[in-house]
């Protein structure tokens, strides 16, 4: 018998991410219902607990993120798209957010035709429209607009809202390679993982993209993701 | 059809985890979505003896159960020994996405799979869809059941002209399969290039590079999966079926290193580990082949899918590396992992032709004697690797009249299956037995064939009693030969078209069922059952 090799750190990364997870999973599941229970007249500390549950989630969506990326470059991801009602997806992403956002006092308007189907892979796609919507809660005056249309034969799926929009910097097609973003306090780890995402979406030869504007109905930032 | 229940009420569900805190909140969050009904298990053990008692509408599941079986493994089980039906809906439950809990094979993977965090909100809108599509195959299934295949075929159509959301492609999904189930191949494969021509979608192109196999087109295949795993290189199920085209195209180094992706993908298939040992093998690399087998049986002791053939592959091995003493342990411990007769008479088999091989005679000698009684009392079935290995050793320990029992089901079970006739004809060359082996192959070849043509026969010159006299001996003689039994269930459904005559019916359909049970998929099983289902007395 031989002795197995010493295991590579990355893997150890990745279990341990995947541990994190678990326990992440628990934390803002205890989170949630603990606020569920709870009313904001009668408990002091509403606030905290709900700006705990919104960093719970912002761990847990960076971490889902960084394993993603990590098995998309191992070439260990399974990628599945399939058909998605969108309108059901946008509603249960909607769902998912509903508790963090109403205590935080953000609107959440939701818009998409009810017969529009798209064809993606849910997991990825729900952890970059996640992380687009935690964004747009920092930055939001207090309307966000998630919306989804077929675009020249492309799904598009828009998240908007009424801040002040994008510094010109993250504007425009040379921006998109930027990383780092000390401006919005975020390590481009988001807008990363959305682009790959995207690029993964390919169908009779057409490939996936996102994009960053300013205006939309809102008039603040507007982060789009057009799929095949 | 509805797109969405909303009431959870009247669903049975089961939750299996076991974290105590992880099976609690799942608990809570389903009652706040509704559901009243709610078992739990925490561990592999409890939640197969629920599944196997209960009706579960619904079953969620963690994928990770800490030591024993997994999650997938519970799923693999409730499917292999038919405890859950196509309308119960399995939800995985696993903290991220990963290929090694897909396994690959279609017919083994769960409805859905949630990512944790779960919420209440994400829980309610996810299961809400998944149990209105369950519902919505419930008319279908209940066609399929009726072995009405046509019937299960039309309203599928009929569903598909109604609905052109998301559920469309579940129909056209669920309806490939059907396809293929049947045997109706080519319609199979034209359906699929429909599905493609309007976009590249991952399954539509592994169905089509199946359904190319299974009419021979191997060199299409292979192009095609090569596509697939050069777009989605995590793809298990494209990687298992490339491995198969290039096997038969023999392309042996390339199908070794797809089964290598393959397992490195998704290492917990025994099937797929013990594939890959017979690919190294093949090649000559034997202690990869060893690795693998291990592989195997270390993968598969919690699985329903191990196989009795990594056992005795490494036991080869281990027997033509002199470890004897590991390689006996190794077969000793086979009949409690399996315990089936077959189980049993393959590994006495090969302990005594491990020992004749290593020149122990008497070793031999007493395992064929052994072997002996074992064949004399097995009460289940002899597959065709037992009797072949125990034919071989029964042969060469000079107890001819056993070995010859034994290869006399074979030859009437398998009379065109040139490969297997060769080995047989090996084995009598083994034993210094050679121009008997010709002589005896030859007859009992030619026995089967005129047992076989009899009722046939008959049946063309409009003896239809005597045809079914006929073909009911055959069956009676080869219970295992699946020509045998479609004959016979052609014959008697000639009969029963001529005079309808309710027992015969039933025993028709005993009949088409088994002959379907030893080789699903059958076209000819398809048409005449459906045929035999519609016919009615008077008619």
């Amino acid at each position: 018998m031989h002795q197995a090799p010493p295991p590579d750190l990355s893997v150890f990364l990745a279990s341990s991410a995947h541990d994190m997870k678990n326990s992440l999973g628990m934390l803002s599941g205890l989170l949630e219902k603990f606020l569920a229970e709870q009313s904001e007249t009668v408990f002091s500390g509403y606030k905290d607990l709900s700006s705990m549950l919104y960093e719970t989630r912002r761990i847990n969506n960076d971490l889902m993120q960084l394993l993603a990326l990590y098995k998309l470059d191992q070439n260990l991801y399974p990628f599945d798209p399939h058909p998605v009602a969108v309108s059901g997806f946008l509603g249960e992403l909607a769902a998912q957010n509903a508790r963090l956002l109403a205590a935080r006092r953000i609107t959440l308007i939701c818009d998409c035709p009810d017969t529009l189907v798209g064809h993606f892979d849910e997991d990825l796609l729900q952890g970059a429209i996640n992380q687009a919507l935690n964004n747009a809660s920092q930055y939001t005056r207090g309307q966000i607009r998630l919306a989804a249309a077929m675009v020249d034969g492309m799904l598009e799926i828009r998240v908007e809202d009424d801040g002040e929009g994008y510094p010109p910097c993250m504007l425009g097609d040379e921006a998109a390679q930027l990383g780092v973003d000390f401006n919005r306090g975020s390590t481009g780890l988001g807008l990363h993982f959305a682009r790959s995402v995207a690029a993964l979406h390919k169908n009779k030869g057409r490939c996936g993209s996102l994009r960053l504007e300013n205006g939309g109905l809102l008039g603040g930032g507007c982060f789009i993701l057009q799929l095949p | 059809m509805a797109d969405f229940i909303s009431d959870f009420s009247r669903f049975k569900f089961l939750v299996v985890d076991d974290f105590a805190g992880m099976r609690t909140l799942l608990r809570d969050m389903l009652r706040e979505c509704g559901a009243r009904d709610i078992d739990e298990a925490s561990n592999g053990k409890d939640a197969s003896s629920l599944v196997s008692r209960r009706k579960y509408d619904m079953v969620l599941c963690d994928y990770n159960l800490g030591a024993g079986k997994n999650g997938q493994q519970i799923l693999e089980e409730a499917k292999v020994n038919g405890w859950i039906g196509p309308l119960c809906a399995w939800v995985m439950i696993t903290a991220e996405k990963t290929p090694d809990t897909v396994v690959g094979a279609m017919e083994y993977q769960p409805d859905g799979y949630l990512i944790k965090p779960v919420n209440s909100a994400l829980l309610y809108s996810r299961l809400g869809k998944l149990l209105a599509r369950k519902s919505a195959f419930a008319e279908i299934d209940a066609r399929l059941k009726r072995r009405d295949y046509q019937g299960a075929l039309a309203l599928c159509d009929e569903k598909m002209t109604l609905d052109k959301g998301a559920y469309a492609t579940d129909l056209l999904r669920w309806k490939t399969q059907l396809l293929l189930s049947i045997g109706e191949h080519a319609q199979a494969r034209e359906l699929f290039e429909r599905i493609l021509a309007e976009r590249d979608v991952p399954w539509a192109q592994v169905g089509l590079a199946k359904a190319m196999q299974l009419s021979g087109e191997y060199a299409e295949s292979r192009s095609l999966l090569e596509q697939v795993v050069a777009e989605n290189p995590a793809n298990v199920e494209a990687y298992d079926w490339l491995a198969q085209a290039q096997d038969k195209l023999g392309d042996l180094d390339g199908a070794r290193k797809t089964l290598e992706r393959a397992a490195q993908l998704s290492p917990n298939s025994p099937v797929r580990q013990k594939n890959l040992g017979d690919a190294a093998l093949r090649q000559g690399d034997v202690a990869a082949a060893e690795a693998a087998f291990r592989k195997s049986m270390h993968v598969g002791e919690h699985s329903v899918l191990k196989t009795p053939d990594s056992y005795i592959g490494l036991a080869h091995i281990l027997g033509d590396k002199k470890q004897l003493e590991e390689a006996t342990r190794l077969l000793r411990k086979m009949p409690q992992a399996f315990n089936t007769d077959a189980a049993k008479i393959r590994a006495k088999a090969v302990e005594g032709l491990i020992a004749r091989k290593n020149g122990n005679e008497t070793r031999a000698a007493e395992a064929g004697a052994a072997l002996a009684e074992l064949v004399k009392n097995a009460q289940t079935g002899i597959d065709v690797a037992a009797s072949m290995e125990a034919a071989t050793l029964l042969l060469a320990t000079g107890r001819q009249e056993d070995a010859v029992g034994l290869l006399a089901v074979v030859v009437q079970n398998n009379h065109d299956n040139a490969e297997l006739m060769e080995q047989i004809s090996d084995a009598f060359t083994d034993a210094g037995l050679a121009s008997v082996g010709v002589q005896w192959m030859e007859q009992a070849r030619r026995e089967t064939v005129a047992l076989m043509n009899q009722g046939v026969l008959l049946a063309r010159d409009g003896k239809l009693d005597e045809a079914v006299a006929a073909m009911r001996h055959a069956v009676e003689t080869m219970p295992n030969n699946v020509r045998v039994l479609l004959n016979c269930g052609h014959v008697m459904l000639l009969a029963l078209q001529q005079q309808f005559d309710p027992a015969l019916k039933r025993e028709a359909r005993q009949i088409l069922l088994s002959a379907n049970a030893l080789s699903p998929g059958e076209k000819r099983f398809s048409q005449l059952i459906s045929q035999l289902e519609t016919l009615k007395p008077g008619a």
